[in-house]
Formats: C-alpha cells, sequence, structure tokens
C-alpha cells in the first residue's frame, strides 16, 4: 500500500512540462524525437548508399564455398585472397605478392599505365583549365559573356553529339599518321580544353582568381610585370591549394572515363577501368566460361573482386584527400550566382 | 584630354589581346572540338556519310535517316523513350533527397563529417564500368520489391503506379549515388542564408515548416536549378536501366552506330541529335520550372503619385500656352 502510495507521489512530481519540452522541444526541430527521426533516417540512407560496397568488399573475400552457400551471406566463414588473385590476373595485374615487388612487370601493367595517363591528362587539363578561368577573372575583352555562356554550354552539350566529326577529324589523319589507339587524340583533346568535365574545373579556377584582390596584380603592374609574369607568380603561388584539387578532380574523372577512351584509345593501351568493362570476355577467354548457375553467381565474386581492385587507387585517394574533394565542389561557386 | 582617350583605347587593346591570348587554348579547342562539330553533327544527320579510301563521301539524302529512325527503326524510339523515363523520374527524387539530405546535414549533428564523406564517395569513384558491374552482378539491387506487402497493394490497384515505384526502387541506390555533389551543393548555399532572416522570422511566429517553404526553398533555389542541369548531364552518361528490359541504353546505341560502316555515321548523327535535342528539352524545362520569378512590383507612394500627377499637369499647362503662343502669332 505504501508503495503505491509513493509511486503515485513520485508520478505527481515528474515536471510534465519539463518533460514535454525535452521530448518534443521548444521549436520541432530541437526536440527529442526529432533528433532520433533524423539520426535514424541518416543511418538508414548511409546504409543504403554503402551496401553495395560492403556486399563487394565481403564478396571479394569469400571463398567459393561461401558463394555458393546461402546460408553464409554477410561474414564468410574464412577469409581468402582467391577471388582477388583471379580478379587481378584479368585486369592484367600480377598475382602474387611476389610479382608485386617485381616493378618492372607493375611499370607495365593496366594499374601503371591508369595513373601516368590520368596524371598526364590530369595535369594539362589544370593547366589549361587556370589559363581559361584567368582570361575570363582578370581581363575584360570583347564577347566575353558570349564565351562564358560556350563555357556552360560545353558542359551541357551530350558528348555523342560531338563524337561524330571528332571520329571523322582523326580518321582522316589516321590516313596519313597513325593516331587512333593511342593517346594522342585525348592529348589533344585534353590541351585544347575540351577533356572529361573541363568546364568545372574552369569555373573553379574563375570563382578563385575573382576573390584574389585587384591591387595585387596592379601593384606587380606597376613594377613592370607582363600578365605572363602576373599570372606565374601572384595567381598560381596563390593558389596551390585549388591546383591540387583541381588536379585531383581531373585526375579521378579521367580515371574513370570511358567513352572516348573506348573509342579513341580502342583497348590499345590495358588500362584498369576499361579491362574492368571487359572483365567477362577475358575471363572467359581465360578460363573458358560454362552458364551453370553455380558458376555464374561465383563469377560474381570475381567481377566484385575486380571492381574492388579498380576502385581501390580512387579510395586510397579519397581517404587523404577528401576534404580537398569537398572544398573544391564548394568553391565552384555556382551555388551563390 | 585626346592623350587620355588614346591611353585608354590602348589600354582596352592590351585587355582584349591579353584575354584573348589566355583564352587561346581552350577557344581553339572549343571551335575545332565542340562548337563546330555541334553545328557540323546537325548537318550530317541530313546525309549519307561512307568512308571510302580516298576520305569521307558525304552525300545529302534529305529527311531519310530520320524517316528511317521514325518508321522503319525499331530500336530507337523505345531507348530514347526509356532514356526520357529515366531523367523524368529519377531527376526530381535525386532533387529532393539530396535537398533533404543537406538540410538535415546542415543541423547540429553528430557525426557529420563522416556522413558527408559516405555522401560524397561514390562521386569519387564511379565510372561507367563500375556501374555496370554493379548492375549486371545485382549488388546494387537493395531489396527485391514484389516481397514487400504494401507494394502488391498498390500493384492491385493500379498497374501504372506500381511500375513507377519498381522503377524507382529497383535502382534505389544507384539513384541515390547521384545525390554526392547536389548535396554538397546545398549545404553551401543552405549555409550562405542569412541567419538573421530566420531569426526574424521566428521572432514573428513562424514554424519550422513555414520557415523551410518560405525562406529556405526560396533561397536555394538557384542552386537547385544547378543540381537539376548537372543531374541532368550526369545521368545521361551512366547506362542506367529504369526497367529490368533487353532496351539497349542510348549511349550504347549511339556508339554501336558508330562502328557501322555503311551510312553508320550518318544514323549516328541523327540519333544523336535527337537525343541533344530531347537533353536540351528537359534542361529547358528545368529552366523555366526553377527559374527565379522577380515579382516585385514597385509599389507607388501616395507622395510620389501626387508628384507625378502635379508634374504632368504642368507638362500639359506648358504645352497649351505654348499653343497660345503659336497662335497668336
Amino acid at each position: 500500500m505504501i508503495k503505491v502510495e509513493k509511486l503515485t507521489n513520485y508520478v505527481k512530481k515528474i515536471n510534465y512540462q519539463h518533460l514535454r519540452k525535452k521530448i518534443f522541444g521548444n521549436v520541432t526541430t530541437d526536440g527529442l524525437v526529432f533528433k532520433i527521426f533524423v539520426y535514424l533516417l541518416l543511418i538508414g540512407i548511409s546504409y543504403v548508399f554503402v551496401y553495395p560496397f560492403i556486399r563487394m568488399i565481403l564478396l571479394s573475400f569469400m571463398s567459393q564455398k561461401d558463394v555458393l552457400d546461402n546460408e553464409v551471406y554477410w561474414i564468410p566463414s574464412k577469409f581468402t585472397l582467391e577471388s582477388l588473385r583471379r580478379a587481378c590476373e584479368v585486369l592484367g595485374l600480377p598475382r602474387n605478392f611476389k610479382e608485386w615487388f617485381n616493378f618492372k612487370k607493375v611499370f607495365k601493367s593496366s594499374l601503371m599505365n591508369s595513373i601516368k595517363i590520368s596524371t598526364l591528362y590530369g595535369l594539362i587539363q589544370t593547366l589549361v583549365a587556370a589559363l581559361t578561368g584567368f582570361a575570363f577573372a582578370r581581363f575584360k575583352f570583347k564577347l566575353k559573356n558570349f564565351w562564358f555562356a560556350m563555357v556552360i554550354f560545353s558542359f551541357i552539350v551530350p558528348l555523342p553529339v560531338v563524337m561524330v566529326p571528332r571520329i571523322m577529324m582523326f580518321e582522316t589523319i589516321q590516313m596519313k599518321v597513325k593516331v587512333l589507339g593511342t593517346i594522342y587524340p585525348q592529348l589533344f583533346l585534353t590541351l585544347f580544353g575540351q577533356g572529361v568535365n573541363n568546364a568545372i574545373l574552369i569555373l573553379i579556377f574563375y570563382n578563385f582568381f575573382k576573390m584574389i584582390p585587384h591591387s595585387l596584380d596592379e601593384a606587380a603592374r606597376i613594377d613592370g610585370a607582363n600578365s605572363l609574369q602576373v599570372f606565374w607568380h601572384i595567381f598560381i603561388r596563390m593558389s596551390l591549394s585549388i591546383i591540387v584539387t583541381v588536379f585531383l578532380f581531373a585526375f579521378v574523372w579521367n580515371w574513370n572515363e570511358s567513352y572516348m577512351t573506348s573509342t579513341f584509345l580502342r583497348y590499345k593501351i590495358p588500362l584498369l577501368p576499361m579491362n574492368l568493362s571487359i572483365f567477362d570476355s577475358t575471363f572467359s577467354n581465360l578460363y573458358g566460361g560454362s552458364n551453370s548457375a553455380e558458376q555464374i553467381r561465383i563469377n560474381e565474386s570475381y567481377k566484385m573482386a575486380g571492381t574492388l581492385i579498380t576502385m581501390l587507387p580512387l579510395i586510397i585517394l579519397y581517404i587523404f584527400a577528401q576534404r580537398q574533394f569537398i572544398e573544391g565542389i564548394e568553391r565552384t561557386g555556382i551555388t551563390g550566382e | 584630354m585626346n592623350n587620355n582617350k588614346k591611353k585608354q583605347i590602348i589600354k582596352a587593346i592590351k585587355s582584349n589581346l591579353g584575354g584573348y591570348l589566355f583564352l587561346a587554348p581552350w577557344l581553339i579547342g572549343f571551335l575545332v572540338f565542340t562548337g563546330i562539330p555541334f553545328l557540323y553533327t546537325f548537318y550530317l544527320s541530313f546525309t549519307n556519310v561512307n568512308q571510302t579510301a580516298l576520305g569521307w563521301q558525304i552525300k545529302w539524302n534529305n529527311f531519310e535517316n530520320y524517316i528511317d529512325i521514325f518508321f522503319k527503326n525499331t530500336q530507337f524510339l523505345p531507348s530514347l523513350l526509356e532514356f526520357i523515363i529515366m531523367q523524368v523520374l529519377y531527376v526530381p527524387v535525386i532533387l529532393v533527397i539530396s535537398f533533404i539530405l543537406a538540410v538535415l546535414l546542415n543541423q547540429d549533428i553528430k557525426g557529420r563529417a563522416i556522413l558527408r564523406t559516405i555522401f560524397f564517395l561514390p562521386v569519387i569513384i564511379l565510372s561507367g564500368s563500375v556501374m555496370q558491374q554493379f548492375i549486371s552482378s545485382g549488388a546494387a539491387n537493395f531489396a527485391s520489391i514484389n516481397s514487400i506487402f504494401i507494394f502488391h497493394i498498390v500493384s492491385n490497384y493500379s498497374r501504372f503506379f506500381a511500375q513507377i515505384i519498381e522503377v524507382l526502387f529497383v535502382n534505389f541506390t544507384i539513384v541515390l549515388w547521384f545525390t554526392g555533389i547536389p548535396i554538397i551543393l546545398f549545404i553551401n548555399a543552405l549555409q550562405k542564408i542569412d541567419h538573421q532572416l530566420y531569426e526574424a522570422t521566428q521572432i514573428d511566429g513562424a514554424s519550422w515548416w513555414q520557415i523551410l517553404w518560405k525562406i529556405t526553398i526560396p533561397m536555394v533555389k538557384s542552386t537547385a536549378l544547378v543540381v537539376t542541369i548537372y543531374t541532368i548531364v550526369n545521368l545521361g552518361l551512366y547506362n542506367i536501366r529504369p526497367r529490368q528490359s533487353n532496351i539497349t541504353a542510348i549511349y550504347d546505341l549511339i556508339k554501336n552506330a558508330l562502328g557501322v560502316t555503311s551510312n553508320g555515321l550518318g544514323y549516328a548523327s541523327a540519333y544523336a541529335v535527337l537525343y541533344t535535342i530531347v537533353v536540351f528539352i528537359l534542361v529547358g524545362f528545368a529552366l523555366l520550372v526553377l527559374r527565379n520569378r522577380d515579382k516585385v512590383k514597385v509599389v507607388e507612394s501616395l507622395q510620389e503619385r501626387q508628384q507625378k500627377k502635379l508634374a504632368w499637369i504642368q507638362k500639359r499647362n506648358k504645352k497649351k500656352l505654348m499653343k497660345g503662343v503659336n497662335k497668336n502669332d
């Protein structure tokens, strides 16, 4: 009896208003219910985001037996490197740990090809984008607005519509000099500012250069510097961080590019993402294909291992440079204007 | 005075010269590789293009390519339709989801940095071939929609809505992956909104919901436009099939046509032209919906109106006076 009385007393003592405020909040947004809802939503969505990646990583460490076993879905019963090894072979990479230390072989592999070509294109793209951004940010010239609109136009226009004349152009050159199947077509395109997503890179530079105070380059000009010197000694020196960001983006986009690469390079130089896109045919050439349901499921785990390997360099890059990537997009400045 | 003018002209010439000098690489590239080819493709789409030992043989054939595409070819129209369905369904979804996520991430939340990192990750690692592997291996199939009870109810009620839901959920993960850059852009736009605006409305007693609709959404409208255009362009680059059918994706269709020897290029350019027109219509539609409608009318105060009236009367009187003077002459 006494206990119940105590309890009712206790219940009476609770400040309901206070409790209600804590749960539902003064304004909807600072209540506990709302917070929990937000967290659940965010966690749920990020789970959907990363679900395929987690599945990919775990699948590529599973043994064949685990892949076929319906009871094993997430955690493999035994971690093996078998699928990764096979995928390495299909993608044109060294198979064993020993071969990974054979630098001559690694240097000729598709991984190194991809790194080399993406770096080359990335550097050129960065330079050209910087020049273009500088022109738009600091000079007044006729048709400036028109050309600026054209930068945006070149982003919107779909690639296929400019592809036919480009192919005809290079095919015509092909009759005299061999260019298709080499890196030169894309090299020309990037050199003249028509690389992957070049418009975005120009916008990043343009917005950054606009923020540099005019007094700086005026002072340099009074001291007798010409435009090129102003560009090099002031603008490039001051924007090293943004240059790194732009280069990283250009690198990643060139790495991931497949449309132009497949039309112009034509699989003549093995690249990692290109090898991934022809994974199936290479695989059946190497190991022979059988179409049983079991084999298809096992092949899926190989494919996932191959995808993981292709992504791995970019993931490593992202881990170290995520701040630059995110800030780079923030600095395009296309949000404000 | 004269000297000054000369100096100004010299300065203008120098500025023009400098500007075009720095612009030159991009400008040449744009004209040679993008601008002129763009127009040239329109011309090519009305021709028969064949490769011979001597070079390219281009023959005008009126509208034959287009007639073939619309009345004989069975491949193009379905895949174009598929493309339009994909854009119309996915773009609004991406827009809304990325806006909601940006609003949520813009609050004081623990683990914001990690969440932002996760949401941005697909931007870095997604490529055509990676996407293709994910789709073909089924790893991106988050949940089989047919096993959800509500779906059956909807399906019994209306086949059409069921199809739409199916289209959305079959590739739901992949649709989410396109929100990476939009989220960052939206967060950036949200942070630029003046805090005083929020405070002022809160003092006036606006609820969270009202603030969202009356302040936040109008303020990020220009960003929404950028995001929409970016998404339209970006979605086109990937070969996502909204329905699990064997319709060739339009990008592949054009690419396959490039490889055909007899008049492949003529067809390819006609395909590409139609595809481009559709993309431009979509972008134009986005511009139409999300443009800034400035409805600011200048409301004249009473004083101003009176002054105007007064000025008008004075002017009239002056004219009358002048007329009178003329008559007297």
